[in-house]
């Protein structure tokens, strides 16, 4: 048998079906965007959905607004994470059930702790109640679904941290306590040590970090419309809402607009991140 | 002057006294070498003086100034580790100016440290590369290099040669002790290499389970050895147990051991009426003797190419011989002598 067949033929069921679900799904979704695929009347191509889209406000504001939160998380995540990583680099008493307490965020759905983080802040929660006691507010302030999207970035980055921890604390740890020792011993503090060797180091797990965060964040739909701004709306969010009208092309245009940041977003992340952690230079 | 005092120094992890009141000084262009086998405790002291370590007790002076609590990266001290340690991301030329950009010297000045610590380690060739595209012996000389750009008060080594094959070995340490004299450097050396300790230093510590067990020049030490395990770590040694019968004269006693009577001349009385007494397998003397005639067959022998192992038995004991001459092969027993002078006091019995 020819090699690249047999090497196709093994690859097949593994590769193969995911190829074939992902490719399909791109395809459908692309296809949908310039007219194909009509559920309810005539298929043919038509740039009439992405030139209709681009004139409406709400999809602007909704890419930006998802940017926003993509990046805000995805850097969040990762400003936590690192410290943590670099305290938890060797083992010391407690050492393993801290980490262990850091990482349960993986194990609890996102949609509990949302529903969790909403009854806290609600108008008679507790940390209006809290804050009450202490004499710093004198009445309760409305917290839920502030304008900022503070909530919603506040979820991100718990879920989304013990990730980021988990990259970070991998990378962290593969870099041995001799070469720390001789930065240290060269004259740099703690702070070079990061910059200088750490950072450097760790590029390639930061990078995942970021991407991944950032792919998940920018794609938020059940944070968002539990805890986001009433005001704003997020990409999902209006996917799903153009899908409830059954408005399939102009979902699929929100589908591939999404995949095309994602994309383009992942790369600019990553190129910023090596860029400031090799401390500018890209080679 | 001295660049380094280690006054009464001890490492404890627990319960676990890793050293142990451990003093001693490092002169100005001194070369002191830490000698001992493996879990002595000499990393763990030469972190302490590096700063990776604070002390359980004790107190460490660079320069006449008490740097105990200073972290490393504030004290005048380069450490040439063991795994060089060299930073992979970094060119030779970046690891080699780590310190100094750190230090925040001017471009010129970095240059031309870098410059010469490159030509003196013969790198120049390798400045772009990065450290996993040099040999073993080149990313040891980064390594050195990396330390000596920062001009330190004092030079660290823990077992720099460690990972160089033999013959590598023998001439980076005669690179090491040049270098270390040119900058008129202190150094202090971490070994259990004990032909590199006699080869390199002004001065040796032998360690021992965390306590300076003898401290000397190398001849003195291997001359003088003051323990067994000190003449038994350096060079090679028959070890006996003695009991002196008599003073002879001065300087001169008689001794009663197990493979027989000797006399043995010392400057040193002995420390006990039972103690260990040693002699070097490279002092025997061909031949009956007028005094310490020893008889006996040879019970192995290993050629070792400029001279030969031998060992003979005598009532039951095995003693060493080390005989520089060929054409041994026919003889079965050995008749020798041991001058009273190449016989050593050592500790007492317990
Ligand atoms: N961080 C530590 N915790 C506990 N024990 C240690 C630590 N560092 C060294 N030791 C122990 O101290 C002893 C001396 O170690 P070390 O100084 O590395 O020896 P050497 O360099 O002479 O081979 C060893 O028994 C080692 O196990
Ligand atoms: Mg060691």
């Amino acid at each position: 048998m020819k090699r690249w067949l047999k090497i196709s033929l093994l690859l097949m069921p593994g590769l193969g079906l995911i190829l074939i679900f992902i490719g399909s799904v791109v395809y459908i979704a692309i296809a949908q965007s310039f007219g194909y695929f009509n559920l309810s009347g005539e298929s043919g191509f038509s740039l009439e959905y992405w030139a209709k889209m681009f004139d409406r406000l709400s999809y602007s504001r909704a890419i930006g607004y998802s940017l926003y939160i993509g990046v805000a998380s995805a850097f969040l995540a990762v400003i936590f994470a690192y410290p943590l990583a670099i305290w938890l680099r060797r083992p010391f008493a407690g050492s393993l059930f801290i980490s262990a307490v850091l990482k349960a965020p993986l194990l609890v759905h996102g949609l509990v702790v949302a529903f969790l983080y909403i009854n806290i802040i609600s108008y008679n929660g507790i940390v209006n109640q809290l804050l009450q006691a202490l004499g710093i507010w004198d009445g309760p302030h409305r917290l839920q679904n502030d304008s900022g999207a503070v909530g919603v970035l506040i979820l991100q980055t718990w879920k989304n941290m013990p990730f980021a921890l988990l990259l970070l604390s991998g990378a962290v740890q593969a870099i041995g306590d001799d070469l720390l020792d001789a930065a240290a011993d060269l004259g740099a503090g703690p702070f070079d040590r990061f910059r200088r060797v750490i950072a450097p180091l760790a590029v390639s797990a930061t990078q995942a970090a970021l991407v991944i965060v950032f792919v998940g964040a920018l794609a938020d739909f059940s944070f968002q419309v539990i805890a986001g701004p009433i005001n704003k709306q997020s990409l999902s969010q209006l996917m799903v809402f153009f899908k409830g009208y059954g408005r399939w092309h102009d979902a699929a245009v929100i589908a591939v607009t999404l995949m095309g940041l994602g994309i383009a977003g992942s790369g600019v992340l990553a190129l910023f991140s090596r860029f400031v952690l090799r401390g500018g230079r890209l080679s | 002057m001295n660049t380094v005092s280690v006054q009464n120094v001890s490492m404890r992890f627990g319960d676990f006294t890793a050293v142990d009141d451990v003093s001693f000084t490092v002169a100005d262009g001194e070369f002191v070498t830490l000698l001992g086998p493996s879990g002595c405790g000499k990393t763990t002291l030469l972190n302490v003086v590096s700063g990776f370590l604070q002390p359980s007790a004790g107190k460490i002076e660079i320069g006449g100034v008490d740097v105990t609590f200073v972290p490393p990266e504030k004290r005048d001290t380069a450490m040439c580790f063991q795994s060089y340690a060299l930073f992979p991301h970094l060119s030779v030329a970046e690891n080699l100016q780590f310190g100094l950009k750190q230090k925040r010297l001017p471009a010129a000045e970095r240059k031309q440290r870098l410059n010469d610590v490159a030509e003196k380690l013969d790198l120049v060739a390798q400045l772009e590369k990065l450290p996993n595209q040099l040999s073993g012996g080149q990313q040891q000389r980064v390594a050195l290099g990396r330390a000596l750009t920062m001009r330190p008060s004092v030079v660290l080594f823990d077992e720099p040669l460690s990972n160089l094959d033999a013959k590598l070995r023998e001439s980076v340490r005669l690179e090491i002790r040049k270098i270390q004299a040119d900058y008129n450097l202190a150094a202090i050396y971490v070994t259990h290499d004990q032909g590199e300790a006699l080869a390199m230093s002004d001065r040796i510590l032998i360690m021992r389970n965390g306590k300076i067990e003898q401290s000397g020049t190398p001849t003195e030490i291997y001359n003088f050895p003051q323990t067994s395990f000190v003449a038994d770590f350096i060079g090679d040694a028959n070890i006996l147990d003695a009991t002196i019968i008599g003073q002879e004269s001065e300087d001169f006693w008689r001794v009663s051991t197990e493979i027989g009577e000797l006399l043995v001349k010392s400057d040193t009385p002995p420390i006990a009426k039972r103690l260990k007494i040693c002699w070097r397998p490279e002092n025997a003397q061909f031949g009956a003797g007028e005094m310490n005639s020893i008889e006996a067959p040879i019970t192995h022998r290993a050629f070792q190419g400029n001279y030969t192992d031998l060992f003979i038995e005598m009532n039951g004991v095995a003693q060493r011989v080390q005989w520089r001459r060929s054409h041994l092969e026919d003889i079965t027993s050995l008749s020798m002598n041991i001058r009273p002078e190449d016989i050593i006091f050592l500790e007492a019995m317990t």
